[in-house]
């Protein structure tokens, strides 16, 4: 996420949503839309829901295109539009107790909408750790709040520094420190067996 | 030796510590943080390794272009001298008609008595009862009650069901007092504070249940509803003063 000023290219598909060229957005789509699934899988922890929360901040940003102002880069902005699209639908996920997303298992089954992660690469004994280890990774997350999920996952895995995770979080840089100390702290508590969690 | 804390040790980790320097030095003579140290970095070693599956960026394109609108510019916001020659004249009719109904309101206040207000979430006070002191400690409770349903996040601990449940046994004469005395705004809204604290009371406590109550009984509403009763109770305890 850089806070560059936006490129040419940028600039001019922006003037030609805005004159009603539909079309030009796909720019903009093109350059972007990975980079925002990305974050977007990185907080909801599945493929659909982040495909769906990308989606969803693409047409958001679309839609209020006309009061974008080009102060601070696309990227930037849609980033935080994501970021909060993602955890919105994380916390709505955990308020529909009738939501089946698919969901990671040692054994897939249609019936209870799970799924594995595959490793080609693994021998038996590497693909019977490796379950273990993603069911746990993926239990130890879902303990973490959407805020502390969010605030971890973009600055370790994604690497993006605390003032602009403090930004799009609307929260103080201090605050979003804290939530990524937070999610550590936890996550070294959930994973004991893995990693030699809490000492 | 003075150790380092775990939060310490994280921000050391993840590289946002001032102390580095210190901390560095401190791991190489004290085994005790180094394992701590050592028991994090595993950690987030274990989460920097998930792939992420790549978009199919056609198919989305295709399902989000179906979507957008055509858009036009938005227009300036800015003070246009030219565009506003019309303003002065109707501000001018706007602010006669405002001082002549001023007056006209003030006079008709002045010559009928005291009348009762029944609105709910409206502006200005809900009524002109003169309160009483008990009322204002249960609106307060209540308020209190409310803020905490409102604000946490899983099941509400012992100590608020049990000022629930007192609250419910009062609730029920405040209730039949406002109705009495015709006052059928506080009645109404004591009454839903009522069902919420019916439901506290025997509902069994489970993680969602205090989200399901906020949604289901609109609790922030209520809560406005009783912070204006507590406002009027106030205005009227100071008209009376």
């Amino acid at each position: 996420m850089s806070n560059r000023r936006m490129d040419k290219a940028e600039t001019e598909a922006i003037r030609d949503v805005l004159a009603g060229n539909r079309d030009a957005y796909r720019v903009l789509m093109d350059r972007h839309f990975c980079s925002v699934t990305r974050v977007a899988f990185r907080i909801t922890g599945n493929e659909a829901d982040a495909e769906e929360a990308a989606q969803e901040a693409f047409l958001r940003a679309y839609n209020k295109l006309p009061s974008f102002r080009q102060d601070s880069a696309f990227s930037t902005w849609i980033m935080r539009i994501v970021m909060n699209t993602a955890i919105n639908l994380v916390e709505r996920r955990n308020r529909d107790l009738s939501y089946h997303a698919p969901r990671i298992a040692d054994e897939p089954s249609a019936n209870d909408h799970t799924v594995r992660i595959a490793d080609g690469k693994a021998g038996p004994e590497g693909v019977l750790l490796n379950r273990e280890a993603v069911s746990l990774r993926h239990a130890a997350m879902a303990e973490l709040t959407p805020m502390e999920r969010t605030a971890f996952t973009l600055r370790h895995m994604e690497d993006v520094s605390m003032t602009e995770i403090a930004a799009a979080l609307n929260v103080t840089s201090n605050s979003a420190k804290q939530a990524v100390f937070r999610a550590v702290s936890k996550l070294r508590r959930s994973l004991t067996p893995v990693a030699g969690g809490a000492r | 030796m003075k150790h380092f804390s775990e939060e310490d040790l994280i921000a050391y980790q993840l590289h946002e510590s001032s102390d580095e320097a210190v901390i560095a030095r401190h791991l190489e003579s004290c085994s005790e943080c180094a394992d701590l140290s050592e028991s994090i970095a595993e950690t987030l070693r274990v989460f920097s390794g998930d792939p992420v599956p790549q978009p199919n960026l056609e198919h989305n394109w295709q399902r989000l272009r179906g979507n957008l609108s055509v858009l036009t510019p938005e227009h300036r916001r800015g003070f246009e001298p030219f565009r506003w020659h019309w303003a002065w004249p109707v501000a001018g009719v706007v602010t006669a008609a405002l001082v002549l109904l001023t007056g006209f309101g003030l006079h008709i206040h002045q010559t009928s008595g005291t009348r009762h207000s029944v609105a709910v979430n409206g502006h200005g006070p809900l009524t002109t009862e003169p309160a009483d002191s008990a009322i204002a400690n249960h609106l307060e409770a209540a308020e209190r009650l409310l803020t905490e349903v409102n604000n946490s996040s899983g099941s509400l601990d012992d100590t608020t069901r049990e000022q629930a449940h007192d609250l419910l046994l009062k609730n029920a004469i405040y209730v039949r007092d406002a109705r009495d005395s015709g006052d059928l705004a506080e009645a109404a809204v004591l009454e839903n504070f009522g069902r919420v604290l019916t439901t506290l009371d025997n509902e069994p406590q489970t993680s969602h249940s205090t989200w399901r109550l906020r949604l289901e009984m609109n609790t922030s509403g209520l809560l406005l509803d009783i912070r204006i009763l507590r406002q009027n109770d106030d205005h009227s305890q100071g008209a009376t003063q």
